[in-house]
């Protein structure tokens, strides 16, 4: 059995609930929001009284590398839905770049299972093509009996026009979603970062802006030819943003999401040969960094992803061209935001880019808070200071960006029905 | 004129200021002096250990440093990787901190990543030098190369420099680039258009694809070395087609109604990027240019040991 809990005077920031923005009681009996109400009394339940604490309706990041199986010494399922829940999140799809490549039922149901009395709650993606190798589709029927909730090669572009096309047209038979990561391998080549005045005067191979847009509009052709349902993964050119908004005004099924990294950095912060920022996509342009900004106010980018890349420091901590591409992100999405996006992005914002928008892509019921509804939230402490070490890290791997720096902004807990894990504040 | 250098490294051009270059050139020049006299070397370095770590192929880089160091009476290690356990994967880290310990006070590095000595910079103490960073720069090279300049022109300020071959892989180019504006020459690029990065314009350098007009316009030309190993893939169809359209030969000079200094970081492909007879002629500065680059080092070393 879970335990009750009374939420004492938290301001609740859910724009789809009449509470939006109130300060309010609420009493969670039994995995459901009970009452909520200016003051209430309750017995037996567990006062939770914080100054400053803000309730939102529970987070969901879609596209977290779990590594498990396969890569246990960067991540498993223990450390990532840790790692989830400290950052707030009471959801994750997990990729399906594991080894073996998540492509059968029994690999759906390994990561399914895991969840299972978790305060977190793994939907798993199953892969589009045989080994993620990008050349014959998978059999997604039987996933998605399974529990798969979407279909990708995680980060690995699709190079086969034709291979996307018939992935796109198969998952039509259970209105199915197909991911899709647009980079174009040979555009992008041996880039290192974004291609630009940074990357000349750094002298190294840049990613061009091109090597996005020219696979999204593909990918928009494609989508508009089999009348399916695409979803573009962390998306990071203002061209990108422009091509996602006029699709979506032709009445495209597209959905799309940015990495929190996109929205605070540009490529000029790599100057310095940083390569914690070495990140895919890479780190654009002030301009893309802006028109990613519009893009979610605007609502044409549905969703903020965490973009959860955990790697050893083996392969992080190397001259810059030698580095991998990724960042760990789960715990910092929220303080990061939440310091330094405080103008553009209000907390109505944040709660439909964490919780909403990656809800309405996933064609998955709207989590709100409202009285009688499932108790799927995220307790957060705007105003508290700390920083990611090793004494609160929930990852395995330690390649985050913000590592050791003072962060605004805390996870005081995640309540998600009768599971619930609180941090120390 | 300042007396000191801004900075413990010298990394790149990027991070140097004209004062820094200045004062290196001053400094070069006395030292120019000293190894044309019968007895070339100078107690300056004396107690200082300096390693030369060469994690990628070189030659005369690597000689005209040890020899810059030696006659500054340093205390001189060579290391190189084809003798070395990075081939046996040790990281980079490892590698120097395996080679701090024996207490080395100087870096002199090649690395073929880009910014590796800034990796290094940050996690040891040694004064730095980069002796070329994959395509990122080769800060040496620049000075010695502005160092032959103005001692053929004198001063470079409104001067036109013309830098002509393969840009994108070039880390000769940049240092160049940045070190010329620096003393405010004006710089344009000449080679085909896959070699020349995309946004090499946004650094305030002008483009010109015909070699004959680039010729034209400018006072020196820089010529560079085709880096075939650098070319994963083909960035142009063919050496015969190259010569023929981006290579410098006599033929060329003679239609320019004016004398133009050559210039070719070394080493030459013979045949391609410049024929023999140019390089050859009395308009070619390319052994002076490494005479200079003895002094120029000699100057480095010396104003970073006195930073210590």
């Amino acid at each position: 059995m879970g335990k009750d809990f009374l939420l004492k005077q938290c301001k609740i920031v859910d724009p789809r609930s009449s509470f939006h923005n109130t300060f309010q009681d609420m009493l969670i009996r039994e995995g459901k929001i009970h009452s909520i109400d200016a003051e209430i009394e309750a017995e037996g339940a567990q006062v939770v009284a914080h100054k400053g604490l803000e309730i939102y309706p529970g987070w969901l990041d879609i596209g977290v590398h779990v590594n498990d199986p396969g890569f246990e010494h960067r991540e498993d399922m223990a450390t990532v839905t840790a790692a989830a829940a400290a950052g707030g999140y009471t959801g994750i799809v997990s990729f399906p770049n594991t080894h073996p490549v998540v492509q059968s039922k029994a690999d759906v149901n390994y990561a399914r299972q895991y969840s299972d009395r978790q305060v977190v709650q793994i939907y798993p993606a199953g892969a589009l093509t045989h080994n993620c190798k990008g050349e014959e589709i998978t059999e997604m029927l039987d996933m998605h009996h399974a529990g798969a909730v979407l279909f990708s090669d995680g980060l690995k572009s699709i190079k086969h026009a034709g291979v996307l096309l018939r992935a796109l047209q198969y998952v039509k038979s259970f209105d199915g979603l197909v991911m899709h990561h647009a980079l174009d391998p040979h555009l992008a080549g041996e880039g290192q970062l974004h291609e630009g005045f940074t990357s000349t005067t750094l002298g190294m191979r840049g990613i061009p802006a091109l090597a996005e847009e020219i696979m999204i509009q593909r990918d928009l052709s494609l989508l508009a030819y089999s009348e399916s349902k695409l979803y573009l993964h962390a998306i990071s050119t203002a061209g990108a943003v422009e091509r996602i908004r006029q699709a979506k005004a032709q009445g495209l099924a597209v959905t799309c999401s940015v990495a929190y990294l996109n929205l605070l950095y540009s490529d000029e912060d790599l100057a310095g040969f940083n390569s914690d920022l070495k990140v895919l996509p890479p780190l654009r342009s002030k301009t893309d960094q802006q028109a990613l900004l519009e893009g979610l106010v605007d609502g044409t980018i549905d969703a903020i992803c965490s973009n959860h890349v955990p790697l050893e420091e083996e392969l992080k901590k190397l001259e810059f061209s030698y580095a991998s591409f990724g960042a760990s992100g789960l715990q910092t999405v929220y303080p990061a935001l939440q310091a330094k996006l405080r103008e553009p992005l209000d907390n109505g914002l944040i709660a439909e880019k964490l919780a909403h928008g990656p809800r309405s892509i996933l064609q998955m019921e709207e989590v709100k808070i409202e009285v009688g509804g499932k108790a799927e939230l995220t307790l957060c402490l705007p105003e508290d200071h700390w920083s990611l070490d090793r004494s609160n890290n929930k990852s395995k791997s330690e390649n985050n960006p913000f590592w050791k720096s003072i962060l605004k902004g805390k996870i005081l807990g995640v309540i998600n029905g009768q599971q619930s894990m609180f941090f120390e504040s | 004129m300042v007396q000191q250098l801004s900075t413990r490294h010298v990394l790149g051009i990027k991070y140097l200021t004209p004062g820094d270059i200045r004062l290196i050139f001053e400094t070069a020049k006395t030292f120019k002096e000293v190894i044309n006299r019968p007895i070339k070397k100078v107690p300056s370095l004396r107690d200082i250990t300096v390693a030369n770590l060469f994690f990628e192929n070189s030659t005369r880089t690597r000689i005209s440093f040890e020899l810059a160091e030696k006659r500054l009476s340093a205390d001189v290690v060579n290391f190189s990787a084809s003798t070395s356990s990075v081939k046996k994967g040790e990281t980079l880290l490892d590698t120097v901190n395996n080679i701090l310990s024996m207490k080395v006070d100087m870096v002199v590095m090649r690395h073929p990543a880009p910014g590796a000595h800034h990796f290094l910079s940050q996690h040891i103490d040694a004064n730095i030098i980069n002796a070329g960073d994959g395509t990122h720069e080769h800060p040496t090279q620049a000075l010695l190369d502005a160092f032959s300049m103005e001692e053929k022109l004198g001063d470079l300020a409104g001067k036109k420099v013309l830098i002509c071959g393969d840009i994108l892989h070039s880390r000769v180019a940049l240092s160049n680039v940045f070190c010329l504006q620096k003393l405010g020459a004006e710089v344009k690029v000449c080679g085909p258009p896959t070699l020349i990065p995309k946004y090499i314009d946004q650094l305030g350098v002008e483009i010109e694809y015909n070699i004959e007009k680039a010729l034209a316009w400018c006072d020196v030309a820089n010529i560079l070395r085709i880096q075939l190993e650098r070319q994963d893939i083909k960035f142009f169809p063919s050496l015969r087609e190259y010569a023929q359209y981006f290579g410098v030969n006599k033929a060329l000079l003679d239609r320019l109604d004016k004398e133009i200094v050559i210039m070719h970081p070394g080493p030459i492909n013979r045949g391609v990027e410049i024929t023999s007879d140019v390089a050859d002629s009395n308009h070619s500065i390319i052994l002076q240019q490494v005479e200079n680059g003895v002094a120029v080092r000699m100057a480095v070393l010396y104003l970073l040991a006195a930073s210590r």
